[in-house]
Parts: C-alpha cells; structure tokens; sequence
C-alpha cells in the first residue's frame, strides 16, 4: 500500500519533469533536458510504470540531442552510467530512430567513459531503469 | 524451468526492426545470437540455407552452434554462438571478439555475392530460354 502511494508520488514528479523538459527542448537546450531527465531517475523502486514513465522522458530529451559530438563537453560524468543504462533500453527497443541515436551517443559516451561504464550499466541487475 | 534460474542475465541490442543481437548469460558461458537482414524472400532463403550449411559443419568453428536460439515459435535468431570458459581458456578474447565480428562481416559478403550470383545466373537461363520463342 505504501509502495502505491510512493509510485503515484514518483509518476507525478516525472509528469512535472516532462513539462520541464518539453520547454527545455524548445529553448533549444537538448542537453539541459537530458540532465533534467536522468537526474532523480528512480532506480530503486521495483514499480514497472514509474520505470516506463521516466523512460519515456528520457527518451524524448535523447531524441531532441542533435550534435552528439558535443553533448559530452557539458553532461557531468556522475550521469554517465545512468545514461548508460538507458541506452542499453534503447537499444532493446528495435525501433530504428531509436536504436540509430542510441547507437551514435553510445559510440561517443564509451570513448569518454570508457568500457567499465557498459559493464557497470550491464552487470547492475539491482538498480534496472 | 531450471534454466530460468541459472540463466543470469539477457541484453537484446537492437540496430532496427530486422537486426538484433541477443547475448545471453550464464555462470560459465554466454551465448551469443544474431539475427541478420533479409531484404527480400530471395534473400531470406539464402541466408537460411547458408547458415545452416555453416551450423551443421559448427564443430569446426568451436564456438559456433549447431541450431540458432529459438526464443518462440514464431521467432527465432538466425545464429548462434556458445562461448564457454573453455574456450576463454584456451583462445585470447580479444581475438575470440574479433573472430565473430569477422565471421559476421564474412556472412554478410557472401550473401551478397550469393545473391548476386544467383540473379546473374537466372538472367542468362531465362534470356536463353526465351530466345526460343523469338
């Protein structure tokens, strides 16, 4: 019952990030968004929607990012793993945009980060996203 | 029902609708499947008869397996590979890595070619079958 008033509590802060986000893009401020998006990512509820929910924000701020070769000079390394995590979601979905983007930003984000990340974001069966 | 609880872990990599990788985890092994692009019929079966002339002779790659992963009766992978410490024993990983990626990189030439081939050699027998008729 308490895990249920959390998970409404959770989606409600992730519709008012979405908002948030929806107006970053617009301003042009991809990258803005992707913080916005992955900040509080919800790693330790098990609730299948909050998950879903904060995936699909996610994946709107992926989607908006343009130049992927500049994106990293501004995203902080503490978001590196979990963006890792996110892009492996990506990745499972098999829609081709998606999987393209996902593949581009992977690409750039393991020479920055490095394999451990992919290992950290793959081997971490706990906090799934 | 016991595999389920020694299987540790999946990841399914997708490049778009047709191409994917399933990688599959366990204790001392991972099994690795691919599924390929087919464009057309043609392709279709080419690719099918192709690989599994390839699987039925997998003893010889090691690493290769005789049947792809089926995941359910209506879809299944075109590939697989079976990596078992053993084989990380025995071979470098690195090159184990690279011997897929080549393989892969192999399969898809000759498919093409296979394709390529086969719509020459149709072009010749049908032009000369129906010079006949002119």
């Amino acid at each position: 019952m308490g895990e249920h008033v959390e998970a409404e509590a959770i989606i409600t802060r992730i519709e008012h990030k979405s908002r948030k986000i929806e107006s970053l893009i617009k301003q042009y401020k991809p990258i803005e968004a992707l913080k916005t998006a992955l900040e509080g990512s919800p790693p330790k509820t098990k609730d299948e929607r909050c998950k879903s929910a904060n995936w699909i924000v996610v994946h709107r701020a992926l989607m908006a990012i343009k130049a992927v070769d500049l994106m990293f000079s501004s995203l902080d390394p503490e978001y590196y793993d979990i963006l890792m995590k996110y892009l492996y979601r990506g990745l499972a979905t098999g829609d081709r945009p998606t999987c393209e983007q996902c593949l581009k930003i992977h690409e750039k984000l393991t020479q920055k980060a490095g394999l451990g990340c992919i290992l950290r974001a793959l081997s971490d069966t706990v906090n799934t996203v | 029902m016991v595999l389920s609880l020694i299987l540790s872990f999946q990841v399914v990599i997708c490049r778009n609708e047709a191409e994917k990788c399933l990688i599959e985890t366990s204790i001392n092994s991972l099994r690795i499947s691919l599924k390929v692009k087919q464009a057309d019929e043609l392709e279709n079966i080419l690719t099918k008869k192709f690989l599994r002339f390839l699987s039925m002779r997998a003893e010889a790659f090691q690493v290769l397996r005789r049947k792809p992963v089926q995941v359910c009766p209506f879809f299944g992978y075109d590939i697989s590979f079976l990596i078992t410490n053993y084989h990380c024993e025995e071979m470098q990983k690195h090159k184990l890595i690279d011997f897929i990626v080549q393989f892969m990189e192999d399969i898809d030439k000759e498919i093409s070619e296979l394709k390529l081939s086969m719509n020459t050699r149709g072009r010749l027998v049908a032009t000369e079958f129906l010079k006949q008729f002119i």
